[in-house]
């Protein structure tokens, strides 16, 4: 067991079976790790990986092998979708993440609704795509992670988020339709990544949390569509893992409803009390990216060996890394796993 | 409506807003102008009191993100009815600028702070999302600004902040501007960490971290 691939680490971690060791990802998309270290060290730089396949399977090499997380991931951003739906985007700096600039609409219910399969021809999909297939093509041993923005931001990526938020109250008929449309592009997406060889999609959702939207909306809209879009993706046969952002404790109850192979989560969540609680969960993170940032290996070095301790099934950092992070605090993550960590309860 | 007290009338432009309910606010609203009462009496008593109670509701957990906004909405359309009427200036408790600082993703969290602050009394000014640290600095100085309040929502733009406090002691500012900073990866200690005044953990707070750093409250 100990020759297994980090492919077959991490798929068997899924899968809920037995492994040496939990695996050390970082999935890419919100949970980004295209840092300026690892840009100016390969020449391998954003904004222009963002455009192009080779050059996004370049820089998520180069991130794979400066960094030794055991997967390559890709986009490097959060807006493939809402380009694609029309939005107007920002794509930033080699330090500054691609945003949105206008979101297309201003209410949901103004929403024209575009048919899914032309759609899924347009913006850098297919760069995606191409990307995804490179990397797999090189790296047979290596799991490729397309991740998607999840089915709320995207919604507050193409009508205004405020007022999104508020048809999500006063108007749930509209923004049910909406959301509805959405999550069949988002499977669209996610099927031709699966099509291109991704061994697993990872969805970051950072407007569904239990801050923004309580209880009774989380569950009523995101476990909803989530759901629909993982068992959209689990019908091509791939897994699926969802990192939800924030506290989580105003819907802590709803997280065992996903039908997600993972769950991660932010530095704020106790994973080993909601492993306790919900020990059907597949546990992943969540070393805080400030930790990370301030720059210190030892303590880093640290808290990676508490999180492998408590039995977290996949150690990933708790959200996407500040672009100054430097290679030195990821790389003490990334060995202190894969060195094992004595006491380690397997 | 007409039978009613100016009390009565402020606790159901009170409750109307803490039930998002807009029309009730607007009824409301011309009601408390058709029984002559000041205008500046039905926004504090009336609008202003629901809102600070609906911020109530948002930090206990009653209410999130979505409620809030629609109630600030219906505070908005009594805004409307009863600004016109105001027969005085409202006292504003100091000058804001706020904005999302330059690489961030959304807004959501300075929106709410914004209108939070405002139905709080204070006058803000908005510079939107994608803020240079340096227009911060410029737009303070510029309004002779109270407060300058930074919100982020991720790690990547943390760094701005601290510079935000930089080029405020560099212009010789920083006595007359307080810093306050929010949003999701920020703790308090990294609010010390960086030289700013005053942490908020979300909306409702930031209104009471901004009347304690201008003295009132």
């Amino acid at each position: 067991m100990n020759d297994a691939s980090p492919k077959e680490r991490l798929l068997d971690t899924l899968a809920k079976k037995t492994v040496d060791r939990p695996p050390v990802i970082c999935t890419g998309g919100m949970m980004n790790s295209a840092i300026v270290d690892v840009m100016n060290k390969t020449g391998h730089t954003l904004p222009e990986a963002h455009f192009e396949a080779a050059r996004m399977a370049d820089l998520a090499t180069g991130i794979h092998t400066e960094t030794g997380f055991e997967n390559m991931g890709i986009p490097f951003c959060m807006t493939v979708e809402a380009e694609v739906l029309g939005s107007v985007i920002d794509f930033g700096s080699r330090a500054c993440e691609p945003k949105i600039a206008r979101e297309l609409y201003p209410s949901a219910k103004d929403v024209v609704f575009k048919d899914i399969s032309s759609l899924l021809r347009v913006g850098r999909i297919s760069e995606v795509a191409g990307a995804a297939e490179l990397l797999v093509r090189h790296n047979p041993e290596q799991p490729v992670i397309g991740s998607l923005t999840g089915p709320i931001s995207t919604a507050a990526s193409v009508v205004d988020p405020l007022q999104f938020l508020k048809e999500l109250r006063k108007d749930r008929d509209s923004a049910h339709r909406l959301l509805d449309y959405v999550s069949s592009f988002l499977i669209g997406f996610a099927r031709i990544l699966v099509d291109s060889g991704a061994t697993a999609i990872c969805i970051g959702d950072p407007t569904a949390t239990g801050e923004i939207l309580g209880p009774r909306m989380f569950d009523e809209y995101a476990v909803t569509y989530l759901n629909r879009i993982i068992d959209g993706i689990h019908a091509s046969g791939v897994p699926v893992l969802v990192h939800i952002c924030g506290e989580m404790k105003a819907v802590k109850g709803s997280i065992p409803l996903l039908h997600s192979d993972a769950i991660s989560t932010d530095a704020f969540v106790n994973l080993k009390l909601l492993k306790q609680e919900y020990p059907q969960l597949t546990t992943m993170g969540n070393l805080s990216t400030i930790l990370l940032e301030s720059g210190d290996p030892e303590k880093v070095a640290q808290r990676t060996t508490t999180l492998v301790r408590e039995g977290i099934d996949i150690i990933s950092p708790a959200c996407g890394l500040s672009t100054s992070t430097s290679l030195a605090t990821i790389r003490a993550m990334t060995d202190t796993v894969k060195e094992g960590v004595r006491g380690a309860g397997i | 409506m007409s039978v009613l007290t100016p009390e009565a009338l402020f606790e159901e432009l009170s409750n109307a807003v803490v039930e998002m309910d807009e029309e009730r606010v607007i009824t409301g609203s011309e009601a408390a102008l058709a029984a002559d009462i000041d205008a500046y009496d039905a926004i504090q008593q009336g609008l202003s009191h629901g809102m600070e109670r609906a911020g109530q509701l948002f930090e206990d957990e009653e209410y999130f993100i979505p409620e809030l906004l629609m109630c600030s909405d219906a505070m908005y359309a009594g805004l409307e009815v009863l600004k016109p009427h105001l027969k005085r200036t409202t006292e504003s408790r100091g000058t804001v600028v706020i904005g999302v600082i330059e690489g961030d993703t959304h807004d959501i969290g300075k929106n709410m702070v914004r209108i939070m602050l405002e139905s709080g009394g204070f006058k803000v000014i908005d510079l939107g999302r994608d803020v240079t640290p340096q227009r911060f600095v410029d737009t303070a100085r510029e309004s002779k600004a109270d407060i300058i309040a930074l919100s982020t929502l991720m790690t990547t733009t943390m760094d701005g902040m601290g510079t935000v406090v930089r080029l405020l002691e560099e212009a010789d500012l920083r006595g007359g501007v307080k810093v306050m900073v929010g949003g999701g990866p920020i703790s308090t200690g990294f609010a010390k960490r960086i030289g700013a005044d005053g942490y908020a953990v979300n909306a409702a707070e930031a209104v009471k971290v901004a009347r304690e750093l201008v003295g009132n409250a």
